[in-house]
Formats: C-alpha cells, structure tokens, sequence
C-alpha cells in the first residue's frame, strides 16, 4: 500500500502535465519579463541591458501610481457598495421560498454569463450622454441637464458601476449560500430570543458568514487590482488617463509606446504586488481568524 | 417567520421592491439592448427610454449573424473553451491527487507552487507571452489560447480538486489496492466518480471565466480561424461605425448563447459557483 | 520645379509639394530633387529586376496566399469598399493567388502593428509616413524596400513619398492626401441662418448659437486623441502660418514651450469650455461623433478628408447624407496663417513586409493597388477624397459636390502644413500627447504643466 503511494514514477508522470503548464505558461513568460525588464528593448530590433533604468523611471511614473490608486479606489467601491448590496439583496432573498427565489438569483446572475466585450460596448451607449439610456431615464425622471459620465473627475465611478453590474450576480450568490449553509438553529434561537429581523441579521447572520466575507473581499481587491478587460473597451484609460490601470497602462506601454522593455518592468511590478497584496490580506484574515 | 409570509406587511413590500428593483436593474439595458436591435440606426436618437421601431428591423440580425461570422466563432468558442475544461479537469485531478494522497516529501512545495498561479496576474503575462509563441510559431493557432487559459484556470482547479478529495473515503480505494489496482486505475474508476460534483464547479468556473476572455485572443489571433465571439462585436464597432442597430444586434446575438445556457442550466450552475465560492 | 508632370487639379500640392515631407529630423531634409535623382539610379536596376521577376513568375504558378493587414474594417464604404474592390479583382485575374484580410479600428490596427512588427509581419501592411510611426519601424528594418523606379509613372503627387522614405531608399506608397476639415450639414445651417465662420472667435460665437438651438456644434473624436492632436495641429498653422520647422524642432528638443503652442493649446482648451464639442467628447470614439454628426445630432464634425465618403454611405439618412459639405479651420485672430494655409499631410499607405515569404508577390500586389486606375480611381469613383497620386483624368463629373470642394480646398491652398504634431516625434511622444491631450482640453491639466509633459515624452 505504502509503495504504491510513494511510486516515483507513478508521481512525476501524475504531477508532469501541471508542472509543465505551470513552466511554460507562467515560469516562462515571468522570468522572460524579469529579462526584458531590464533592457531598453523597443520591442523590435535589439535589447541592450540597462540595468534598473525601467525600474527607477516606473518608481517617478506618475500615472503608474495613479493606475495602482484607481485599483485601490475600485476595491474600496466593491468593498462598501457592491458587497453590503450583495448581501442585503442575498439576506432578502433567502426570506423568499419557491420560483420567487429561483427567479431573481436568474435574473441577477445573467450580466454576468454575458461577454465583456458586449459588456463594454453596452455601456458605452448607456452612458452616452446624447442619446444613452441612462440620461434619458433621469430625463424621464424630471432632471433636464446633461450628464457626461466620463467626465475625469466621475470617470473612475462610471467605470466601477459596470463592473459591480456585471458581477454583482457572482457576489451576492456567495453571500447567498453563505447564508443558505448557516445552521438554522442559530435562527431559531433568535426567534426565541425575539430578535428581530435586522437584529437577527446583525448578531446571527454577519458573524456567521465571517469566512464568507472574507473570501469576497479578498476577491474583490484582487480583482480591482487585475481589472483590464473592461476599462480597456469601455474607456481605454482616458480621458487623459484617469481611468488607467496598471494592466492597460503596460500594455499601452508595450504595444503603443514602443516600449516594451519598460511595460515589461510593469508586469514585474505587478506580479509582486498581487502576491504581496494576496499573501497580506491571508494573513490578515488568518490572524483575525485564531484571535476570534 | 414563515407565517409572515402571506401577510403583506410593510416590511415585505419593502422587501419586494428592493428584490424588483435590483432585478430592473440588472435586467433593463439588456431589454433596452434587445429594443434598440430591432430598430434602425436613427431611431437611437430618441429621448425615450423604450421605442416602437417603426418597422421592425429583422435584417440587423441577418447581418450579425452572416458578417459577425457568427456560428464559425460560436464554434471556436465552444471548442476552446471544451477543451480548456476538459484538459483543466484531467491535469487539476492528477496533481490533487499526487500533491494530496501520494506520499512524497516535496508534495506540499510543489502544490504550493502550483497554488501560487491564483495570484499572478493574467494580463502580466501578455507580453512575453507574445514573444514567446511568436517564436514557437504558437500565435495565431488555437493553441495561443488553449495554454493560458488552462494555465490560468488550473491553480483554482487544483485547489478545489485538493478539498473535494478529502471528502473521498481512503477506504474505497484501499480495497480496490487489495483487489490488485494501480494508481491510475484507483484514479479512474474510483476518485474520479467520486468528485463529479467539484468536476461540475471546476468546469463551470473555468468556462465562465475564459468565455468573457478576449484581451488574449485579440493580441495573440489574428486570422477569423480561431477568432473567439467576442470578436464579433469588435469587429462590428469597425466595420458597422455607422450602423448602431446592427451593432446592437451583433451584441445581443453574442450575448445569447451563454445567456440561453445559463437560463437552461440556471440551478447546476448556481449550485456549481456556489460550491466553488465556499470551498475556494 | 517641375510641374509639367501634374495636370491643373494638383497644381497647388505641387508647389506645395516639398512641404508634404515629415517633419521629423530624419525626413525633414529630402527634398524633391533626391527623388529625381533616386529614380534615375534605380532605372537601371529595375530591368534587372524586372527580368529576374518574370522567371520567378514562370516557375511560380503555384498557390499563393498573401496576408493583407489593413486598417479599414468597414469593407462596404469608402477606402476599404476601395480596397476590397482591388483585392477580389485581383484575386479573379490571379487564380493562384488567395488574399486574406484582417481589419482593425485605426487604433486597434496601431497597437497591433507594433505587436506584429516585434516577430513577422503579414505580407502586405496599413502603414502611416510620418515619424511616429514608422521611424521606429524602419529603423528595425521590419518594411522590405520597394524600388523607386518602378513608381516612375505612378503620378505619385510631387513629395507624397517622402514620409515613407529612409535614407533615400523607399519603404511604402502613400493612400492619401488628407486634409483636415470641419464637414458640417449645409441643410441645417440654412435653415438656421448660421454662416462659415471667418474666424476662430466666430466659430466660437456661432457654437453658441447652435448650442441653444439644442444641437451640438461639433462633433469630436475625443476619445482617440489624434484628431485633438491634428486641431491643434490645424490652430498652430494658423497662427503661426507654418508648422513643420515649429515642431521639428520642439520635437528634437523636447520643448514645446514656443508661444504658439501655448496659444493653440489654450483656444483650443477655450474651445472645449465653450462648449464647441459634444459632452464627453474626451471619452467617445470615432464612431460615436461621426454617428452624431450622421444622424444629424451635430452640425459639424472635425475629420480627414478621407470621410469624404460620407456622402455616398447608404447607412447614413439621405437628409444628412445629401447636405454635408466641408470648410477648413477659419483663421485665428492675430495669427500669421491665411485662410488657405491648410492642414494636409501624405498619411496613410501600404508597404511590404521584409521577411514576407511572398515578397515578390506581395509586392506585384502592392503595385498593381497603385496603378493609377486603381486606388485612385476606384477610390474617387466610391467619394473618398483625394488620393496621394493624380487623379484628375478620372474626373467623371459625378463627382460629389463634397468630393469637389475638398478638391477646390487643395487647389486653393496657399500652403499645407505636413505632418500633425502627434506623428512628428516617436511613438512614447505620440502615445504621451494623445493621452495628454485629453486632460489638457477638459480642464485636468494646465496648458503649461502639458507643453511641459509632452516635451519631456520627446526624450
């Protein structure tokens, strides 16, 4: 039994295909970025190395910092609008029985089965401040003026509108069976106690979904921080950049600049965010886990 | 609680109206979607929110369908993401396995390493992902897309497929080693049967994620072969500039397929997501 | 000079001719002399050629397929009609050979031409003859050198090649004489007594009136970049009365500081504050303005001339379709450039790539688009404006009465600007300024703090 768990052979050729997907996929273009990171390279022609020339330029980029910013605003938005929303709208639901239920948990979740790219494109017209959907619905709500939704000032929020539409259906499904896996005996206790609705919802279902939240939000910053798809068909980073995020900044880089060896040191950058942020926030919540 | 329910209470026409609303919400601009591509072009320029088309405009979609090149990409799509499913399910069980049962000393490294492709970022990639299927003669090939996004889905598959096999019982397939069975034999015909239901999530994760994925297909293809459906749409914007209803009707066509899939399949893929949220 | 060579519809371009050329360092100094001289030398190299070619021809009968990449996605109007007319011609007297297309939105062609310019090219490529986008590219020796003989009689516009050169040796042919107009809908002037303004403050005075008329002045493709860049462009030749020298040399020293800058940048950031484009020009693309002029939301829309088609596009309402006409940027109060110091330039074009496996083919290719019954022809037969080669044999007197004042513009020119600003420099300046442009114009940067950004993105 034992030998035939620890077979050498058995293992390696088990545990090759993922290793190979794993170098060829993501080692390989990593180290290759490391590589090009510290060259000048156009992206045609030859590469000649300069040392941490793109790093020091990438610590002065103004709008570097700025993407970064917009990802840290983006998460802050999913995090205090998109997911209290999300949980409320989960909580209700879950009061609900029968084909009612299964309805609205459809509806909500359609966006989200739909392309980005129909996405982006939809709401470029919705928010067209001509003739988009939603000038005309606050014209039909008495308001008169024009609004322009990508105003630099509000484009950010624009932006953050679509993309907690679209995944609002994925978020409140989590809170959802979240709340669906709490024991009911937790309410019925409450019941007894008379709590209320919202006082059950406050000391039964929020710490009870702890875990629950925790992922979310840790989705959520994550997913801020990778955001490209949606801002590069729905705004490209503009106006004048104020809706940049650092994946549609280093590829603008690359592939617009001509400076490939630079968006390269991006993607670097990047990398070792995402990782620091990720192995942050578990020991974030690991620590608030033991100490509750 | 329950017997509230057939009251009309304050409190559960409150109740009613956040669920509709939020359900408007999320539903109205694909009506409103639907409403405009089945008009013509000028007809956009209206300040009403929903509008009769004078004549409705079958047309536009007969135009989506044959220029967007629409059942030729919504077959590359299904392809592409059938085979990424299925090549992330066979390689995510085979290493959960190995990192999870087999007795080795590096299992718990190499799994960690495995692991750590949640926390790269896809899009970092692009760049000398490009370079290097230029030079492997990879770009413009089905497999330019095949690769990243089963490497990309796979972290998450193999951190599922790791939690699920707890849930295995040891003892089936310690009988079945009594019996004489090898490894890939205990893996076929008794683990796999077992984790259907995180084969069910993992599938629909990874097909829910690389449907919506076109940033890699826009930069790694560039022939209509292997051209995703996304495409469509981009390719509208361009070659329609001056023909709104059409574009609309290139987007709802787009959008139908995995709309009408979700509609049909609406409780297993619930259920999946919500398998792979808790878990994950 | 040598005008003999053109007939009366061209005069002006060519005796503006010389100014066509880029303005970047690199290109500023050919004049049309080395051309002449070029062409000699290359005469005798082309019979070589020229024999070599037809072996080559004889033995290859076989399958051949030539990838074209263009930046025209709508193949049944104007340019890519034209295009697409040409290939499928092609194609039917060339059995052997089969040609596909990939066609993407200008930007998107931008983004991933350079993509493909890092490792292998399709065959036959969109290029632009102006510094931003093909010094970088020259330079990585990506075009493969077309022999300047053989477009001897082309009746390529005196200078057009310019741009398209590097050290006297030639790299693509150019599509296009663009020029920048403001199209406007004559129907919905008349019938609100607004009248082609004489001047910048005019423009500016009657944006309000059409405002209140509940009509946008202008539509602009903001959310691009580029077409700012050329209205800048366009308001540094009226004041300043000439461009290339000014932005050459702001270009190579990475200053922009010069008052004429300054003084473009702010009518220009007046402009926008005044209201003369839609709201939320800075976010919408291409198709949005131009749909907004089209559907008659707009009274005016800043574009090429190569739009020109507009006129023949069925998509768009006849109303509109049948009344759109063109003026050029009025002048500037105070300004040194007169009414006909125009923006125009030699942009758009086609070149071969250098590692193309069908070279040869590609190139027959290239030139067989470029007789001059071809693109040109076919190009203002289909309403598109004015091609970088002589057309004025093919004028049918069916011609648009757009398509004619454009032509009547380019006669009338006293003197064309060349390059706009954005494609002088490289293409971290391009990229930089059309980004930039954005903030400045919507109030998010001042006019100083954006000379100075834009300066720095020269280095």
């Amino acid at each position: 039994m034992k030998k035939l768990y620890s077979n050498k052979l058995v293992i390696a050729s088990l545990i090759l295909p993922g290793i190979l997907v794993f170098v060829f996929a993501i080692l390989a273009p990593i180290c290759l970025s490391i590589y090009y990171g510290f060259t000048d390279y156009s992206g045609m022609g030859t590469a000649t190395v300069i040392g941490f020339e793109n790093y020091s330029k990438l610590m002065q980029d103004k709008i570097f910092w700025k993407s970064l910013w917009h990802s840290a605003l983006l998460a802050i938005g999913f995090i205090c609008i998109q997911h209290p929303l999300a949980m409320i709208v989960a909580a209700v639901l879950d009061k609900l029985q029968g084909k009612a239920e299964g309805f609205f948990r459809c509806v909500y979740f359609i966006p989200n089965v739909i392309s980005v790219a129909v996405i982006a494109y939809l709401w470029k017209f919705i928010y067209n401040p001509d003739f988009g959907l939603l000038n005309n619905v606050l014209k039909a709500l008495g308001y008169t003026g024009k609004i322009n939704w990508f105003d630099s000032k509000i484009a950010i929020w624009s932006v953050l509108v679509v993309l907690i539409w679209h995944g609002f259906g994925w978020g409140m499904l989590i809170y959802y069976t979240g709340i669906k896996n709490i024991d009911p005996v937790l309410y019925e206790a409450a019941a007894i106690d008379g709590a209320n609705n919202r006082q059950t919802f406050i000391s039964v279902t929020l710490p009870q979904m702890k875990s629950v939240i925790q992922v979310n939000v840790t989705m959520a910053i994550i997913s801020a921080l990778k955001q490209m798809e949606t801002v590069y068909l729905l705004t490209n980073g503009g106006p004048g950049n104020s809706t940049q995020f650092t994946a549609n900044y280093l590829y603008q880089q690359a592939f617009k600049a001509f400076k490939y060896g630079y968006g390269n040191a991006i993607s670097v950058v990047f990398i070792l965010i995402c990782i620091a942020v990720t192995i942050l926030l578990n020991i974030i919540f690991s620590e608030k886990g033991k100490a509750v | 609680m329950r017997a509230e329910k057939r009251k009309l209470t304050p409190g559960r026409v409150l109740l009613w109206a956040v669920l509709i609303a939020v359900a408007v919400i999320q539903i109205f601009p694909l009506i409103w979607l639907l409403n405009f591509s089945l008009a013509s072009s000028n007809e956009m320029f209206t300040s009403g929110l929903l509008i009769i088309p004078k004549k409705i405009q079958w047309g536009n979609y007969v135009k989506a369908f044959v220029d967007g090149h629409f059942l030729q990409y919504l077959k590359n799509s299904v392809l592409i993401n059938g085979l990424a499913v299925i090549f992330v399910i066979i390689i995510s069980i085979m290493a959960a396995y190995a990192c999870h049962r087999m007795k080795w000393k590096l299992s718990s490294m190499v799994k960690t390493i495995l692991l750590l492709g949640m926390m790269i970022p896809i899009h970092a990639t692009l760049l000398p992902n490009y370079k290097i299927y230029n030079m492997l003669k990879l770009t413009d090939t089905i497999w330019a897309l095949l690769i990243p996004y089963i490497a990309f889905s796979l972290p998450q598959a193999i951190f599922l497929m790791t939690s699920f096999l707890d849930s295995v019982p040891i003892e089936l397939e310690e009988a079945a080693v009594v019996d004489g069975c090898g490894i890939y034999r205990i893996l076929v015909q008794i683990v796999t049967p077992m984790l259907k239901p995180s084969i069910a999530t993992v599938s629909i994760m990874t097909f829910l994620n690389n449907w919506n994925e076109f940033m890699m297909a826009s930069t790694y293809l560039s022939s209509p072969k292997w051209k995703t459906l996304p495409f469509s749409v981009l390719e509208f914007t361009g070659q329609y500039s001056s023909n709104y209803a059409v574009q609309f009707a290139v987007m709802a066509l787009t959008a139908a397929p995995a709309v009408i899939v979700y509609i049909i399949l609406n409780k297993h893929i619930t259920k999946g997501v919500a398998m792979g949220a808790v878990k994950g | 000079m040598m005008k003999k060579r053109f007939l009366t519809t061209i005069l002006a371009i060519t005796a503006a001719g010389t100014l066509l050329a880029g303005c970047g360092s690199k290109t500023a100094a050919p004049t049309a002399a080395p051309t002449e001289k070029a062409t000699e030398k290359a005469a005798d190299q082309t019979t070589e050629k020229a024999a070599e070619e037809t072996t080559k021809q004889a033995e290859a009968a076989e399958d051949v397929t030539l990838k074209v990449f263009s930046n025209l996605p709508d193949r049944k109007n104007g340019q890519g009609l034209v295009e697409q007319m040409i290939i499928d011609e092609y194609m039917a007297q060339n059995p052997n050979v089969k040609i596909t297309v990939e066609a993407l939105d200008e930007e998107a062609y931008k983004t991933k031409f350079k993509a493909y310019a890092m490792d292998g090219m399709p065959d036959v490529v969109s290029i632009w003859g102006q510094p931003a986008f093909l010094d970088e590219v020259l330079n990585a020796g990506v075009l493969a050198e077309l022999n300047t003989g053989d477009y001897a009689d082309y009746k390529f516009v005196e200078g057009s090649l310019e741009g398209f050169k590097k050290d006297g040796k030639l790299y693509g042919l150019p599509r296009n004489t663009d020029v920048a107009v403001i199209y406007y809908n004559q129907k919905m002037f008349d019938d609100n007594g607004w009248k082609i303004p004489e001047t910048y403050n005019e423009l500016l005075t009657m944006a309000s009136d059409i405002k209140a008329a509940g009509l946008i002045p202008m539509a602009m493709d903001g959310g691009d970049g580029w077409p700012m860049a050329i209205f800048m462009s366009d308001l540094v030749n009226k004041i300043n009365g000439s461009t290339i020298e000014t932005v050459a040399n702001a270009v190579q020293n990475g200053d922009f500081t010069a008052p004429e800058f300054k003084e473009a940048t702010e009518l220009m950031r007046t402009a926008a504050e005044a209201g003369l484009f839609q709201d939320g020009y800075d976010s919408q693309d291409y198709g949005t303005a131009m749909n907004l002029f089209t559907n008659g939301q707009a009274a005016m829309f800043y574009m090429g001339s190569w739009e020109s088609s507009m006129a023949l596009n069925e998509d768009i309402p006849e109303e509109v379709r049948t009344n759109i006409r063109v003026f050029t940027m009025p002048v500037v109060e105070g300004g040194k450039g007169q009414k006909h110091d125009i923006a125009a330039w030699n942009g758009g074009g086609y070149a071969v790539s250098a590692d193309s496996k069908v070279k040869e083919e590609a190139i027959k290719f290239l030139n067989y688009m470029y007789q001059p019954d071809k693109l040109s022809k076919y190009g203002w037969e289909n309403g598109v404006g004015m091609s970088a080669q002589d057309q004025s044999q093919y004028m049918t007197g069916n011609e648009t009465e757009l398509q004619m004042q454009i032509v009547e513009i380019v006669n009338a020119a006293t003197s064309l600007s060349g390059t706009p600003i954005n494609d002088c420099g490289p293409s971290a300046f391009k990229a930089c300024i059309e980004s930039e442009i954005q903030s400045v114009t919507n109030g998010t940067s001042t006019v100083d703090g954006f000379l100075d950004v834009i300066g720095k993105a020269c280095k």
